[in-house]
């Protein structure tokens, strides 16, 4: 057992936390703020080859793994800069395209997605099918030798500034099961009968959410990514990216909260020494630097269990997910606590991080949908929906 | 076309012209040191910084690895070679330059090295650029961490080259380095004939990020270790007993001073003009 990054991490590591903190939190706060997006923090990273590390050098990726895009993730978010479009763009969406694609698909979109000049958005949750992608009404029905898609998404994040979406669809029904049977499509998002509409959250973040209207929109047949009615299968395979991002997301957040907490602790002086030498501030920040801790230990268990295959890879995804959110915002609200007022002013930049802490509870995957997983695989307990 | 020019060694090699091409082979002269965003502490004895654990490359000499790859570029081929020394094995500084696109790295590491002045860790440095020759051997104007600043000038004098110091701008002539030398008035213009050593400021180029393909490539890059004894030094000339200069002791460095507020009654323009000048901005 060796839990020592390797050099080529470490480097990773520190490049990306350079490049990041050449941005940092306030240009993020401001931007987001504006309504503007991160596109040049997104193109530095893009540029330097970071968002495409897990993805096949012959396609311009790095030939690396997750444990390399989770480093990516975390460092950006530890300057200020969560991007949650990380996790879908380069995590979900490139992931399912490297290994579902064809040769002419992989090429098309795989190196704008790694080089950073092309985002997609994924276009999976609708309004009565939730957590149950069983019940997708979105459907794609045969039409010439094409397809055309109708139906509604709800909540999918960054449209504004994806070139394309990659949509999850019914395409017909199981015969055993009775269950939709889906597949997926790459839709570019100027497409005729492509309408979306901002969904508005408070959520301080420059990845905006949108309602998707999909209209007899036509897909010509090299828009279908893999097997015609085997997308459900496919999926899975973009989900444990998607939930190792989430938890680099929410302990990238975690460290800048504790790292802002401590150095604040240390100079902050009101009694006449500095406030972290009182334990009723130094333990809960402690606590707090334990529970991350834990949860980037996990992550980096699941991003090893992912990239090399391992039958774990899904409980440990799951359990990192779990871990970083929760220790996330018990270390962002202790980072507010130990500001006293402070905290929740703008210039500290810390509450404006609460709304996509927050977030990280709920998705990519609910932390009751993860309880779920736990109970019924890792326990063995009767499944409870 | 020439051949590739190897590695080392490469004694009296002469750069090969070939067309318009020619190849330039850049030694920049690199120092790790604790990381300036970690704790730093003294030895209570020596008085010399702790140099165990991780070191980082030096912010500094970021600049004259960026400045060797701009102009082995504009060059249209050649090597640059990092030459560092360091009492321990330490390389990850020198990973993060090579992963930027230095070529190959030489780090002499060795116990004696420990304590070493200015002027032993130039005996160092030139008996290594010795080993290969290059066209121009680039430095920082001082390290980060140690800030004596005579390095570079110790290792020119060394090697029996000139030197220019405080390059603000660097660009290759034929068998020359253009310099613009920063001075408190501006700068001057320098030609100096290669071999030389030129040490540039903080700012001259912006070094660029380590891509992930650079960082992947360095994996594979020659990172020679060598010993005092491969370079065949007397070790009585290094480390704390070849030393001549020695921290007899240190003090805290003054708190600074609180600053003079000047407050708008009409004149604090001129008031403001007037301090100016007083410290010779103006």
């Amino acid at each position: 057992m060796d839990f020592r990054p390797t050099p080529e991490q470490s480097l990773l590591q520190e490049a990306v936390a350079k490049v990041a903190a050449g941005f940092g939190h306030s240009y993020f706060q401001e931007r987001a703020r504006q309504g503007a997006k991160q596109d040049e923090l997104w193109s530095a990273l893009g540029d330097a080859g970071y968002l495409g590390v897990h993805l096949p050098e012959r396609y311009g990726g790095g030939g690396m793994g997750m444990a390399e895009l989770t480093i990516v993730c975390e460092e950006v978010a530890a300057a200020g800069c969560p991007l949650l479009l990380m996790l879908v763009s380069p995590a979900i969406c490139a992931t399912l395209i490297a290994r579902f694609g064809t040769e002419d698909q992989k090429e098309t979109w795989l190196p704008p997605m790694a080089s950073g000049r092309l985002k997609m958005a994924f276009a999976i949750t609708e309004p009565d099918a939730g957590s149950n992608s069983h019940r997708i009404a979105t459907t794609a029905d045969r039409s010439g030798d094409g397809w055309q898609l109708t139906g509604t998404k709800h909540y999918i994040s960054g449209v504004d500034e994806a070139g394309a979406v990659l949509v999850v669809a019914r395409t017909g029904t199981d015969p055993t099961t009775g269950r939709a049977a889906l597949s997926l499509f790459v839709v570019d998002v100027d497409s005729p009968g492509l309408t979306a509409t901002h969904i508005p959250v408070e959520i301080a973040a420059p990845e905006k959410q949108f309602t998707l209207f999909l209209d007899h929109l036509s897909l010509t047949p090299d828009r279908l990514l893999g097997t015609e009615g085997d997308g459900f299968r496919q999926v899975f395979a973009g989900l444990n990216p998607e939930r190792l991002m989430g938890a680099a997301i929410a302990t990238g957040i975690g460290r800048y909260a504790i790292d802002h907490a401590a150095a604040y602790a240390r100079e902050r002086s009101v009694w006449g020494q500095p406030i972290g030498s009182h334990q009723g501030v130094a333990h809960p920040l402690a606590g707090a630097k334990i529970e991350l801790e834990l949860a980037r230990l996990m992550l980096s268990k699941a991003a090893w269990c992912y990239d090399n295959d391992d039958a774990s890879a899904g409980e440990a995804a799951n359990i990192a997910k779990y871990a970083a959110a929760e220790a996330s915002l018990h270390a962002l609200d202790q980072a507010i606590q130990v500001h006293g007022g402070n905290g929740l002013a703008s210039e500290y930049g810390l509450a404006d991080l609460w709304g996509t802490a927050r977030l990280l509870k709920t998705a990519p995957v609910s932390k009751e949908m993860i309880l779920n997983f736990v109970a019924q695989h890792s326990l063995g307990l009767p499944k409870s929906y | 076309m020439c051949p590739k020019l190897s590695f080392l060694p490469r004694v009296g090699q002469v750069p090969c012209i070939s067309g318009t091409i020619r190849d330039m082979n850049v030694a920049v002269c690199v120092k790790q040191i604790p990381d300036p965003a970690g704790e730093l502490s003294l030895d209570p004895s020596t008085h010399n910084l702790v140099r165990e654990g991780k070191l980082v490359l030096d912010d500094s000499d970021s600049y004259g690895v960026e400045m060797a790859l701009q102009l082995v570029e504009s060059a249209g081929g050649g090597d640059v070679t990092l030459v560092s020394m360091a009492p321990n094995g330490e390389t990850s500084g020198l990973r993060t330059a090579l992963a930027m696109g230095a070529t190959a790295a030489v780090l002499i590491s060795d116990a004696a090295l420990a304590g070493s002045d200015a002027l032993g860790t130039a005996r160092v440095l030139a008996a290594a650029i010795r080993r290969f020759q290059p066209d121009l051997v680039l430095a920082a104007t001082e390290s980060t961490d140690g800030y004596t600043g005579t390095t570079p000038v110790q290792l020119a004098e060394l090697l029996g080259w000139p030197s220019v110091t405080f390059a603000k701008h660097v660009e290759l002539g034929e068998g020359l380095v253009k310099v613009r030398r920063q001075t408190e008035a501006g700068y001057d213009e320098v030609e100096c004939p290669l071999p030389a050593v030129v040490t540039v400021t903080a700012g001259v180029v912006e070094p660029r990020y380590p891509s992930f393909k650079g960082i992947m490539a360095a994996r594979s890059k020659p990172l020679d270790e060598l010993t005092i004894a491969d370079l065949g030094i007397d070790p009585s000339q290094l480390g704390a007993a070849g030393a001549r200069q020695e921290v007899v002791s240190v003090e805290d460095a003054a708190a600074r001073q609180s600053g003079e507020i000047v407050v708008d009654e009409g004149d604090a323009h001129e008031r403001v003009v007037a301090f100016l000048e007083r410290i010779k901005v103006l």
